[in-house]
């Protein structure tokens, strides 16, 4: 059967690829891409597979067990454009072009200069031939470093200005988690860059547990009133606890000033770092804009991504403003 | 009865038996799969044409390549920096060597005196001594030094940067590169013919075969094999070579080094790549990239014969007893 469904996808993967991406590739001369294209429509392919198991699971969850009831579900269009974009990898694919031949002219300069950065593996030898174990360390390590470039975000009045984006929809579903501004994930993609120049890239064949892992965020960010339990919540991001980090008005507690519930996939970070709060309460979602073009953009595209440059521009030459003005 | 004749049966049943028994190992052999996208290598019986197990390699293995004594089969983990040293007859790991800055491509010299590293992802080609793996030059290369050939004298490799179109030669008593001749677009794999008189270079972007005359850093010939024309395995008889034509629809061409124009083709689908050759020449072993596949083509019927399921984006085969390599 596993056999079955993998020639399945191989078939649908090199036809795509033989039909749509090959000959574009080689009309332009970039034959030396074809291997990564091919890599490419696999990722688009596991893409529309994840999105077609978020709409499966979470959509009925919003539908019959919601936190907060809505007569219309305009406003998460524009969530379903960053997902779909996100997914079928035209962002990743953005990301990768500008940032690629910058680290690639790095890690050259530094091989030249006889510096191969270390990795994990070199640190901790056993781990060459346990890539399951490998992947695990790894993806702590990278929660930890997102829960940072998170909680950053929400620190730095430039970084605001574009994180913002996120946290504005008052409609927040399983789409919303791809909702970022496109800077923003620059940003996250040169984090990403410089950790793995720190500490090697994780192994990249455990697809399955990648799909998972997306999956989890997806349903942090679902409208439900579903959560982990006492004890659950401690353990994984659910949906009760991420929904706090989106409430609109904030804890009063001055530790939460700039923000809670930061972590991405593994509560411990909040817990460590004192940025936890777990309350029994569905808090609506959203920011208080500050102006009639912040509100404008709420719902639109093109407009998020022109409002977040000028937010950033302003943040960056003027007075500063983070989470909590 | 005596113990002698008591003995006689099992004596003789035994000898029959560990006689079938190394009769069916010598026909037995594994073939080493390397699975880049997986980070594995898979096991093959070439007796059964099954996949029999699986280990893991490391971070982006792209090629590999037998160590001239056919001692072991070196894995390059492009992203790990790593060589990994597996024993071709049992599969087993045997070290790792750490350090060798994103290995891509592999080769040794004929006279087995220089390692050569292609760094694909970082232009540079990285020259070692094969006696110990030490470093001995690091030579820039831009853009995307691909695959590697040398002349029979080891004095100079040849590199196909795929990204310039160009074929750069490398002195290897000086370490530096000496010249670079431009060739069709995307070039890829590349090989020498036995004369030592013309590179051959499968040009990616297109669909033929350049042969250069390498004394005279000129193109002299172009033969026309099919889209994308990819790598190259000797057939062993000092006279023919295997050329991977890399698409989809893939194949497989037989090209005359002597008369220098292809004389067969074997439809190979799903982006055949790598080859390996049997040491009887019947059967020829290509990774289909594209199609998580070992395609084995039986050159007596000149037909694929068997599709064996791999990894993902099987990328380089091997096995012991294969034809000689020129």
């Amino acid at each position: 059967m596993m056999q079955l469904l993998t020639d399945l996808f191989i078939t649908i993967q090199g036809w795509l690829f033989d039909t749509f991406v090959q000959p574009v590739l080689f009309a332009l001369g970039l034959a030396s891409y074809v291997e990564m294209g091919f890599e490419g429509v696999e990722f688009v392919l596991l893409g529309c597979i994840e999105l077609a198991i978020a709409y499966a699971l979470m959509r009925p969850l919003e539908a019959w067990w919601p936190a907060e009831k809505w007569a219309e579900r305009r406003a998460v269009k524009v969530d379903i454009i960053y997902s779909v974009l996100n997914r079928m990898g035209v962002i990743p694919l953005v990301v990768f072009v500008l940032l690629a031949p910058v680290f690639m002219e790095l890690e050259s300069w530094l091989r030249f200069h006889d510096v191969i950065p270390r990795q994990l593996e070199d640190w901790l030898p056993g781990l060459d031939t346990k890539p399951l174990a490998s992947f695990v360390i790894y993806l702590v390590i990278l929660d930890f470093a997102e829960y940072w470039r998170h909680r950053l975000s929400h620190t730095f009045g430039w970084w605001w200005a574009l994180h913002g984006i996120h946290h504005s929809q008052r409609q927040m579903s399983f789409w919303t988690d791809s909702r970022n501004h496109l800077l923003d994930d620059v940003i996250a993609g040169v984090w990403f860059a410089c950790l793995s120049l720190l500490i090697g890239v994780p192994p990249g064949h455990f697809i399955g547990l990648l799909i998972a892992l997306r999956l989890v965020e997806n349903l942090s960010h679902t409208n439900t009133r579903l959560d982990f339990g006492t004890i659950g919540d401690y353990l994984i991001v659910g949906p009760r606890y991420h929904r706090w980090h989106h409430a609109i008005d904030l804890p009063a507690d001055p530790r939460f000033q700039k923000g809670c519930n930061f972590a991405i996939l593994l509560p411990i970070w909040d817990i460590l770092f004192g940025t936890l709060y777990l309350e029994k309460g569905l808090p609506p979602t959203g920011i208080h804009e500050q102006s009639a073009e912040e509100i404008a953009a709420r719902d639109n595209f093109w407009a998020q991504q022109k409002l977040g440059l000028v937010l950033f521009w302003k943040a960056l030459t003027g007075p500063a403003k983070s989470r909590s003005a | 009865m005596s113990f002698v004749q008591r003995m006689k049966l099992p004596l003789l049943t035994g000898l029959i038996i560990s006689a079938l028994l190394s009769i069916s190992a010598a026909q037995a052999e594994t073939a080493i799969v390397l699975n880049s996208v997986d980070e594995n290598v898979s096991f093959i019986d070439t007796r059964t044409y099954k996949e029999t197990g699986r280990a893991p390699a490391c971070k982006e293995p792209h090629h590999l390549i037998a160590t001239p004594d056919d001692s072991s089969v070196i894995v390059a983990c492009a992203v790990s920096n790593e060589l990994v040293f597996f024993d071709p007859a049992t599969g087993k790991e045997q070290k790792r060597i750490k350090n060798i800055s994103d290995p891509y491509q592999l080769g040794f010299s004929p006279d087995n005196k220089w390692f050569v590293a292609n760094s694909l992802r970082l232009d540079r080609v990285d020259l070692y001594r094969a006696a110990d793996y030490s470093l001995v030059a690091r030579v820039p290369a831009a853009k995307t030094p691909s695959h590697m050939a040398f002349d029979k004298a080891s004095q100079f490799v040849f590199i196909t940067l795929q990204d310039s179109n160009e074929v750069l030669a490398i002195d290897l008593k000086t370490q530096q590169p000496i010249w670079k001749v431009p060739v069709g677009p995307t070039p890829a794999g590349i090989h020498m013919t036995p004369d030592d008189k013309y590179l051959l270079v499968g040009i990616m972007g297109a669909d033929y075969v350049e042969v250069i005359d390498w004394r005279a850093r000129k193109t002299v010939k172009k033969i026309v094999t099919a889209k994308a024309a990819h790598n190259f395995l000797a057939r062993g008889d000092g006279r023919h070579v295997f050329v991977s034509n890399r698409s989809m629809n893939g194949s497989i061409s037989l090209v005359d080094m002597q008369t220098l124009t292809e004389v067969e083709k074997y439809d190979v689908p799903g982006g055949p790549d790598d080859m390996e050759i049997r040491a009887d020449g019947k059967e020829l072993w290509a990774t289909a990239r594209f199609a998580r596949k070992v395609q084995v083509v039986n050159l007596e019927q000149k037909k694929l014969a068997y599709s064996i399921p791999v990894g993902r984006s099987p990328h380089g085969v091997s096995f012991i007893s294969h034809a000689p390599r020129q």
